[in-house]
């Protein structure tokens, strides 16, 4: 459609007023071209970029669902590694005066049945592990691991540290999840011998449980409201598990709790909803619905959906980042994100969008009640990743074990 | 304009080719994949509640379609995970809505899960959030001198609530917030859920 | 013929204009392909990013020696004595059980499991020995000076066994072995940036403990305790530890001498915020941490008071046999009934 001879007048028609002028094929000027090829090269970098990110994904979400399923290579070690050894150490040695050993220990000897009984019940109470008497708190893995998780985990356990040979199947958790639904936490050593029928020598007896009591007014501020006031269970649940970014509040210590909603009021911790609230609290009522809250033992809901790195999470929580400052999370909120009383808050089973919403609040200045700004100078050093990371890392773990009146939290059934 | 033939030809072509890539190839897509297992119809109130949204135009400054971290923090707002196609199973028509002038919506019943406090806000946002620039819907309430035994009362602080009386929900507003309770996607997305596929490695993460 | 004449010469205007349009838009197309290039050269790898550089090297931003991260331990028996090494650092109480006489751990002064700049970090300890030392007046293997940790700082009189660990111990092979590894390419026979806990300039004022009270309300009580006991989690495991007291590191430590605790205090304190307090502050709530009772220092035995502080704390900036508030220090905390973490 070149027309040749473009300059020579000659070859055209003479025009005449009904001529169309005949649109001619101009040569595109190079720069286009060039941008055209620009683009496309460009647009193929992204695609040949975005292939690898797809197939990426994909591959994530393949292992992501083999995990639920448990097909990953040694599972057992891996979840071992993961969830026990923070307490019970890598070499399951314990910690003298507070974990009892697992290596030597007659319960771990007992084979992986009991293992995973302890596991998904959690003990409260003084147990006798060889020479020594522990007082202590393990919590309840039921709501944290799948069946095929606790299989492989008091598998691993049971012939690392007891000699076991024996494999326990899924089936068997199955079934033992179930026969022991609701039954709480076992109260120590003693309350192991009874339950189980096995002898494990002179154990401690282990105080028993009080039923928390609540009072009427107390219990009509937590579950149905009152004039201005919305019930907090309507947000945080009948059980204070939370969910996105309305925290947990179960097994929060009280202190903790009063601290914050007298911040909600006077400021230094930005949230209208809750300011509403507690303009209409007195502090009695503030002191008795944290008492209630800081009692319950509910299994955790909270899971990593933040789409976090929960490698980069679980290192920042156990050995921090030291090339920023930021030291590990559970070298101040304890050795399991179970928090020391008042200033630490336990961080396990927390809902991973507040954990990581309160992170980006201190980074931001919206929240400014930590004591020295400690957490507002450390949230300043993680970037969005980070908060992602191991706002979901700290959702993965099993929930704080809370002390008394955890009878309400078992039948979980308003007053 | 003197090739009309080509050019129509062209043009249909065009047309024909972005209705085959953005129409019907998605379309067999989305068709192949039934809804979500976490995810359920909704109910004859909350399909109520739903008309209420859309007639009351919340979708000119609501989404409903959490993005995935790399494209925005949602998350960590608590909006809750990137949405995926199977979420919308049951929203004919979805209300997407491409506006934030307001928050997204599409886990706002997990994430405010409580009925009270919905009607409060809706009632007058302003007694909750002095900031906010959301419309009041004061008439999807009532106000009543005493409250019969049906009625749900509303929550107001002292300087919004009414001199005597109380604020009474209507059936509007309990179906909106019925339908707002509803709102909640936070369901494990299915391993093999259509999803943006935006998305960075744990390495582009660092 | 004028008429014509004048429209050529207002010509050159235009083409001068529209050339200067076809140059942006030529420079705007060039552009964009050395956009693209370069996008397609990052996306390949060709330029190095800033990450593969930062690991090649040896040292972080600020000059310090970076020492292997955990994830290269081998897989061997190496690796092993590493890892058994890293859990009697940083799990002493238990993994050393016999020999630690309170509730310290050796990564509670040696912060980041022995990795920290200025908190007397393992891979700089690890190249400045065998040295001679002049709180024992002899040449120190680094064996040596571990054991002087266990007598001192991890109080081990108070211990089911007594006292440190015997010669030889696998203790101090397993320690040892964690912190060679950690001095994997560390330079030796050189000064090493951030060895030992620096140090905080004198101050005119001096130091003095009524002032470090009021540093440390404000300051540290909040992790330690306005005891300065510690405080535990609710399975009774130290989660900040005791800085003076029974289960404290006894009068015969280095961070009983106030210039210590006030460089490890000033470089480290409180933790993620290093440098938040001024050397004033440093020298002042470290006078206020030591001058409260401690363990005895084991030296003492069968001697005074004075005749412990002429013979080994002479010159030192510590108040050890000095009479503080009207009571003299140095007596040491009562000896427990039962040796610390013997059986129930």
């Amino acid at each position: 459609m070149t027309i040749e001879n473009k300059g020579g007048a000659n070859s055209f028609h003479q025009p005449d007023e009904n001529f169309e002028p005949y649109e001619q094929h101009g040569k595109m000027p190079w720069p286009l071209i060039a941008i055209a090829i620009g683009l496309g090269l460009w647009g193929a970098a992204t695609l040949f970029d975005t292939r690898e990110d797809v197939a990426t994904a994909q591959a994530d979400r393949t292992a992501a669902s083999q995990a639920d399923t448990g097909l990953t290579t040694d599972p057992g070690s891996a979840l071992f590694a993961a969830r026990c050894s923070t307490c019970h150490q890598p070499d399951g040695m314990g910690v003298r005066g507070a974990i009892p050993p697992l290596a030597g220990s007659p319960f771990v000897a007992q084979g992986p049945e009991l293992v995973a009984t302890i596991l998904m019940r959690g003990i409260d109470g003084p147990i006798r592990v060889n020479d020594h008497i522990f007082n202590g708190h393990m919590p309840s893995f039921a709501s944290a691991l799948t069946d095929i998780e606790i299989g492989a985990l008091s598998t691993h356990v049971a012939q690392r540290f007891g000699g076991s040979s024996e494999a326990y199947p899924t089936t068997a958790v199955a079934a033992l999840r179930a026969a022991i639904s609701d039954s709480g936490s076992f109260k120590g050593g003693q309350d192991i011998s009874t339950i189980t029928g096995l002898d494990f020598g002179n154990q401690p007896a282990g105080k028993a449980q009080v039923a928390h009591s609540l009072t009427p007014e107390v219990s009509a501020l937590i579950f149905t409201g009152r004039g201005e006031q919305w019930a907090c269970a309507s947000c945080h649940g009948d059980l204070g598990q939370g969910k996105e970014n309305t925290p947990r509040l179960a097994g929060l210590s009280a202190d903790y709790i009063v601290k914050q909603l007298d911040d909600f009021a006077n400021g230094r911790r930005l949230n209208e909803s809750m300011r509403v609230v507690v303009a209409t609290l007195s502090d009695s009522e503030k002191r008795q619905v944290a008492d209630y809250y800081a009692g319950l033992r509910v299994p955790s809901t909270a899971r990593p959906e933040l789409g976090g790195d929960l490698a980069r999470g679980e290192a920042l929580a156990l050995r921090g980042d030291w090339s920023r400052n930021v030291p590990a999370c559970f070298s101040c909120h304890g050795p399991s994100g179970f928090g020391v009383s008042p200033e630490f808050p336990p961080l396990a089973a927390q809902q991973a969008a507040y954990t990581a919403s309160q992170l980006a609040a201190w980074a931001g200045g919206h929240r400014n009640n930590s004591s020295l700004d400690l957490m507002g100078r450390i949230s300043r050093q993680l970037d969005d990743a980070d908060r992602r990371a191991v706002a979901d890392y700290l959702a993965s773990l099993p929930p704080v074990p809370a002390g008394e009146a955890e009878q309400i939290a078992r039948t979980g059934v308003r007053p | 304009m003197n090739r009309y033939f080509p050019l129509s030809i062209l043009a249909l072509a065009i047309l024909a080719f972005a209705t085959l890539m953005l129409v019907i190839a998605p379309g067999i897509q989305i068709g192949r994949h039934s809804a979500p297992a976490g995810l359920k119809p909704y109910t004859e109130q909350e399909q109520r509640g739903r008309d209420v949204y859309v007639s009351q135009g919340c979708v000119y400054c609501h989404s409903q379609q959490p993005r995935s971290p790399d494209q925005a923090p949602d998350g960590v707002r608590g909006w809750g995970r990137p949405a995926v196609a199977g979420d919308y199973t049951y929203d004919t028509p979805h209300q997407l809505g491409t506006m934030r002038t307001g928050p997204d919506l599409l886990n706002v019943g997990a994430r405010l899960p409580s009925r009270d406090w919905h009607l409060t806000h809706l009632y007058q946002p302003r007694a909750i959030f002095g900031w906010s620039i959301m419309p009041a819907y004061p008439f999807l309430f009532e106000e009543k001198s005493a409250a019969g035994p049906e009625d749900v009362v509303v929550a107001l602080p002292s300087q919004y609530a009414p001199k005597s009386g109380v604020v009474i929900a209507k059936q509007e507003a309990l179906d909106l917030t019925a339908y707002l309770l509803s709102l909640d996607r936070t369901y494990p997305a299915p391993a093999e859920a259509l999803r943006d596929d935006g998305y960075s490695g744990p390495e582009d993460a660092k | 013929m004028t008429e014509p004449k004048e429209a050529p010469e207002a010509k050159p205007a235009d083409i001068n204009k529209g050339l200067l349009t076809r140059w942006w838009i030529h420079a705007a197309g060039a552009v964009l392909i050395a956009v693209a290039v370069g996008a397609l050269a990052y996306e390949s790898g060709f330029v190095p990013n800033r990450e593969t550089v930062q690991s090649a090297s040896q040292t972080t931003a600020d000059g310090f020696f970076q020492p292997p991260s955990d994830d290269q331990i081998p897989n061997d028996e190496f690796g092993a004595a590493v890892r058994r090494g890293q859990a009697i650092f940083t799990n002493t109480s238990t993994n050393a059980s016999q020999y630690v006489g309170n509730g310290l751990s050796c990564s509670n002064c040696h912060l980041g499991a022995g990795r920290q700049p200025f908190s007397a970090p393992m891979w700089a300890a690890w190249v400045q020995y065998p040295k001679y030392r002049s709180k024992n007046k002899q040449i120190n293997t680094m064996e040596d000076r571990v054991k002087g940790c266990f007598s001192y700082s991890m109080n081990a009189q108070h211990s089911i066994k007594g006292g440190p660990p015997p010669a030889g111990d696998d203790i101090y092979r397993d320690l040892q072995t964690y912190m060679y590894w950690l001095a994997t390419g560390a330079p030796t026979n050189e000064a090493i940036k951030g060895v030992g806990f620096g140090k905080v300039a004198k101050t005119e004022l001096g130091y003095s403990p009524e002032r470090g009270a009021e540093v440390f309300a404000a300051n540290c009580a909040v992790c330690h305790g306005g005891d300065g006991q510690g405080q535990k989690d609710i399975n009774g495991r130290y989660v900040f530890p005791p800085l003076w007291g029974e289960n404290s590191y006894n009068w015969g430590a280095g961070m009983a001498r106030i210039d210590t605790a006030a460089a490890f205090i000033k470089h480290n304190m409180p933790l993620s915020q290093p440098g938040r307090l001024t050397d004033q502050e440093a020298w002042d709530v470290a006078a206020y941490i030591d001058s409260f009772e401690r363990p005895k220092d084991p030296r003492q035995k069968g001697k005074t008071i004075e005749e412990t502080r002429k013979q080994y704390h002479e010159g030192d900036q510590i108040y050890y046999g000095q009479t503080v508030n009207g009571v003299l220090l140095g007596v040491g905390t009562p000896d427990p009934e039962r040796p610390v973490g013997a059986g129930d």
